[in-house]
């Protein structure tokens, strides 16, 4: 199993992530409302724009417990986009890039609540440098060769240290809530794409499969069900260890049924599963 | 690129067969076409240079209201391999006849948003193994951007009103690469005199080109000095 956390999330696609897109609206309404206090519009615990309705493409970090932990949002800068209709002020009455090599990234956040300080699998350094290589590869992909991120100095700084630096800046930061918001330029070229790398020392494929990423949200859920105080609590670590160890579609669906079986027998009322309420 | 300039024609619908044929033989496609939905009236406007009993049967047979290369790839950001969109009835119904027609399912189709809802799309497709294909794609699909950018902005602003309403929005920045592009400065040039990195250079240069719906750099100078945005160098 690969060691990726990265998936990209298109229209074509969406229909097959629809909680993981939820628990994404949820990071970015903890992060841009509760910690940069953007003025942005959360609904039932999730942050969505307009820009959510124009199609975009998401780039998602899911970690090893199941958690969305990372994401960014790109749009084309030949139609409608934040710089040209919202996030203007920063480009101080200066038109915006139009381009269909250059893509806009915005809304880009990773739980800093969550992860750690340093350079390991869980820390903010490395989730941020998966995202950013993800994004780029797409990118590359599509034939994309600039893109133009909305940040804030935080991520400026995260960025600088990680071998990612931005080569420019358009405009001038702008105030936004707590904090400044800029937009920057990063170029998405193998060079940079390896520099990357090097610094996160992220030697594997960033994209995770869909087996992998079934096998972490089925854990997490199992967990939702089965928090530590009931009977299945002390087996927890180990049923996610045998979920993260799954090859494919069926050893997962053994996990499951396994699961299942001892729950049933360690409860007294048989499995009954609990609603989720997040 | 070595295209015919669209921006540069009278009429876009007597030269967009030939930019079709062109791209085709450059980039090494068995067939290309362009379509836009109008998003006001919902009509979709198109060329191709596909054989023409195909498109008599693709347009006998309504095969616009449900081929996946439109309403599928009009949904992503990025380019989209036809190998993506599901096997379901609507893409049998399309591809079963291409086939007859010897119209191959290896293809990928470009989107393009525009600023007014508009979306224009632009495919092609080539008849060969999927080494090929893929090697062919990631070579060329820079190429099928720019293409497809410049196609549906010059067939977009063949409308009265989004002509008027389009005069090229150049930034100062954009405007001042162009000016220094004009008096003969070479990319390397301009950064040194302006303090700014070559890519920065070179990011304001692509967006000020396709504004100015040009393919390549002289055009876009020469259009700037034409709608007085730079003075001549």
């Amino acid at each position: 199993m690969g060691n990726g956390m990265i998936i990209i999330i298109d229209e074509l696609n969406r229909h097959k992530y629809a909680s993981i897109l939820e628990d994404m609206y949820k990071l970015r309404a903890r992060v841009f409302q509760d910690r940069l206090g953007w003025e942005v519009k959360v609904t039932d615990g999730k942050e969505i724009d307009e820009f959510d309705d124009l199609q975009p493409t998401h780039v998602v970090s899911i970690d090893d417990d199941g958690d969305v932990v990372g994401c960014m949002r790109l749009l084309q800068t030949t139609g409608p986009h934040m710089l040209a209709d919202v996030f203007y002020s920063i480009l101080e009455g200066e038109p915006p890039l139009r381009s269909a090599q250059v893509w806009e990234a915005t809304r880009f956040c990773v739980d800093t609540a969550k992860l750690s300080g340093g350079k390991t699998r869980n820390s903010i350094s490395y989730v941020t440098s998966e995202v950013m290589i993800g994004a780029f590869e797409y990118a590359q992909k599509a034939g994309v060769l600039d893109a133009v991120a909305v940040i804030d100095p935080v991520m400026n700084r995260v960025l600088k240290r990680s071998g990612n630096a931005p080569y420019d800046y358009l405009g001038n930061a702008k105030p936004m809530g707590k904090v400044t918001a800029m937009a920057a330029l990063m170029d998405c070229s193998d060079e940079r794409i390896e520099s990357v790398r090097a610094f996160s020392g992220i030697r594997h494929d960033v994209f995770a499969t869909d087996e992998d990423i079934h096998a972490r949200r089925s854990a997490r859920m199992n967990r939702q069900k089965a928090p530590a105080s009931k009977p299945i609590g002390d087996l927890h670590d180990y049923f996610a260890q045998q979920m993260r160890d799954a090859n494919d579609a069926e050893e997962v669906d053994a996990v499951k049924r396994l699961m299942q079986a001892v729950e049933e027998q360690l409860s007294d009322g048989g499995y009954q599963p609990e609603r989720r309420h997040s | 690129m070595k295209l015919i300039d669209l921006s540069s024609v009278q009429d876009v619908d007597q030269h967009a067969d030939t930019f079709l044929d062109e791209l085709c033989q450059l980039l090494g496609f068995d067939y290309a076409s362009y379509a836009a939905a109008n998003p006001i009236s919902g009509d979709v406007r198109g060329y191709a240079n596909y054989p023409e009993e195909w498109k008599l049967h693709y347009t006998k047979r309504g095969f616009h209201h449900v081929d996946p290369t439109l309403y599928t790839s009009a949904k992503s950001i990025a380019p989209v391999d036809w190998g993506r969109f599901e096997h379901d009835g609507k893409f049998n119904k399309v591809f079963r006849d291409a086939h007859d027609f010897g119209i191959s399912d290896r293809g990928l189709t470009v989107p393009i948003r525009g600023p007014y809802g508009d979306c224009g799309l632009l495919s092609v497709t080539r008849n060969c193994t999927l080494s090929e294909w893929d090697k062919l794609k990631k070579d060329v699909v820079g190429d099928l951007q720019i293409s497809a950018v410049h196609i549906h902005d010059n067939v977009m602003q063949t409308g009265v009103l989004t002509k008027a309403l389009s005069t090229p929005a150049l930034s100062s920045r954009e405007k001042e690469i162009l000016q220094w592009v004009a008096v003969g400065k070479s990319q390397q040039d301009i950064g040194d005199i302006l303090s700014i990195s070559h890519r920065t250079v070179e990011v304001h240069l692509r967006s000020g080109r396709e504004k100015l719906g040009a393919l390549s750099t002289p055009q876009a100078v020469g259009r700037a000095i034409g709608l007085n945005l730079i003075m001549p160098g």
